[in-house]
């Protein structure tokens, strides 16, 4: 236990101690604030336009009546686009993961010292989980920023339940994501292959969707069941559901159990 | 302290080390010698753990170690061919680290620090960052990371590799004064460095043990008589 945290720790201190995690906390918050802000100017250009109408509301289909509130507006809207932009950083936090243990050769040190290896891959996967936390963690001030400043003809401002769930929906796709990129990085010994692969996973597993409304059944069933963006879809409305948090446990789990083997593996092919 | 039976690796079709068969006592300061690719680094990446053999037994301290892995591997410190840092940490944080590695008590870890960087010298360095070090502290901070905790065993390999001539001659102190105390597995390229610490010598050739002699046996008290013994031994 105390090795998974000093190892956890070392990982964190790793991090935020050489310039990469803030460059991209810096290219996370630049472009989610920029997300945010074309959210709200589009957000206040219909509502512009609503007003200007004589019936207001009544003239507006149903499908575009998310836009009545900020929550469903613009903050459901942003995480949505959130969820994409990890799948782009993620795989930045994720490549070094083991990939500069073996370039810096102190994997051997790893591997020599009485520690197990199940305590590597812990401690590891709680210190990349701790940095994607920080990463899109910061943004959770946009809702903050809104329900201070913003307004609502009715009600709350925003509809906490429902940002919270949606967050937390991100957070579980962050925490997916860097499972994923950590077992690819314990197969390389170069970072840039590990990150190129991650992302190219990350991608084909967003694609999936798209791909499912071209088959036919069962096919199509099944790809919208792993596809990423369903799971998350009942969460980020602010409906709690137990199947994503089962699915992407599982997912976590799986990757962890990969990367178990992976380590353990190399000391036999070596 | 080290039982070596039988030991094979092999890579696919290439047999790099071939039914080794030695002991290693306690308190002993043993040379191991080669050529390169002899399978020095391999024997010594088994006796540590970090890689299976593909047949045969190594115990260290009675301990199997594909057995009892975790209960060998507290009983050894390892110094790698290249010292394995993280350029990031200051050498007072990896000491740190490598001490909860090992499992080393926490109301022990300052003092231990201290002992190992007295040991090796690098007290003064303790602030800087590994990844600024020159080769000879990074070859230090190597060993001090393999003395911590105090292991029985200490299998060093190519210590004083990159060292200039007096780094070289504190180092082979360092591990003169570790006898006794510590069971020492040098590897080296250097005979001289082995005739002067060392008391027993294994030389290692096409994977195959070719001696496993005390130096005086060995030598027959020449003066030049490691040199000619080991030119004579692995030169088919």
């Amino acid at each position: 236990m105390r090795t998974t945290f000093a190892i956890m720790k070392k990982e964190l201190v790793s991090y935020l101690t050489t310039p990469w995690a803030w460059v991209v906390f810096t290219v996370t918050s630049f472009l989610s604030s920029l997300f945010f802000i074309g959210l709200l100017v589009s957000f206040k250009q219909f509502h512009d336009e609503v007003h200007q109408s004589p019936n207001g509301w009544a003239d507006v289909p149903a499908s575009l009546h998310v836009f009545r509130n900020l929550t469903d507006g613009v903050v459901v809207n942003l995480w949505q686009t959130m969820l994409v932009l990890t799948l782009f950083v993620a795989p930045f936090l994720s490549m070094r993961l083991f990939a500069e243990e073996r370039r810096n050769k102190t994997f051997e040190l790893l591997m020599t010292t009485p520690v197990r290896p199940i305590e590597i891959v812990l401690g590891k996967y709680l210190g990349a989980l701790g940095i994607v936390i920080c990463t899109i963690g910061v943004t959770i001030v946009f809702p903050i920023i809104l329900s201070m400043i913003g307004s609502s003809q009715s009600g709350d401002t925003l509809e906490w339940r429902t940002v919270m769930m949606g967050y937390g929906a991100l957070l579980l796709w962050g925490a997916t994501n860097m499972a994923i990129g950590m077992f690819i990085s314990s197969m390389t010994e170069s970072q840039m292959v590990a990150a190129l692969v991650s992302f190219a996973v990350a991608l084909a597993w967003m694609l999936l969707k798209m791909t499912a409304s071209g088959l036919d059944e069962p096919f199509r069933s099944i790809l919208n069941y792993l596809s990423f963006d369903q799971q998350l879809s009942s969460l980020l409305k602010g409906v709690l559901d137990v199947k994503p948090l089962v699915f992407f446990g599982s997912v976590i789990a799986l990757f962890l159990l990969l990367t178990h083997r992976s380590i353990e593996a190399q000391r036999w092919t070596q | 302290m080290i039982e070596v039976e039988r030991l094979t690796k092999k890579y696919r079709d290439r047999v790099a080390i071939d039914e080794l068969n030695f002991t290693i006592g306690e308190g002993e300061i043993v040379g191991f010698l080669g050529p390169n690719g002899a399978g020095k680094s391999t024997t010594m990446k088994i006796l540590t753990g970090f890689m299976p053999p593909t047949s045969g037994k190594a115990k260290v301290a009675g301990f199997d170690l594909f057995e009892q892995p975790i209960e060998a591997k507290k009983r050894i410190g390892y110094l790698p061919e290249t010292p394995p840092l993280y350029p990031e940490l200051t050498v007072r944080g990896y000491l740190k680290y490598v001490c909860e590695l090992k499992g080393v008590p926490r109301a022990k870890v300052k003092s231990e620090i201290q002992r190992v960087a007295e040991g090796t010298g690098i007290v003064s360095e303790l602030d800087r960052l590994t990844g600024v070090l020159s080769k000879g502290y990074r070859q230090r901070v190597g060993i001090a990371q393999a003395m911590l905790g105090a292991p029985p065993l200490l299998i060093l390999d190519e210590p004083t590799e990159g060292l200039d001539p007096r780094q070289r001659k504190e180092v082979l102190d360092l591990i003169k004064s570790l006898g006794g105390k510590h069971t020492v597995v040098l590897s080296t390229h250097i005979l001289a460095e082995v005739k002067a610490i060392c008391r027993k010598v294994l030389i290692i050739h096409r994977g195959k043990i070719v001696a496993d002699e005390s130096m005086a046996s060995l030598t027959g008290g020449k003066e030049t008589g490691l040199e000619d013994k080991f030119i004579a031994l692995t030169s088919e």
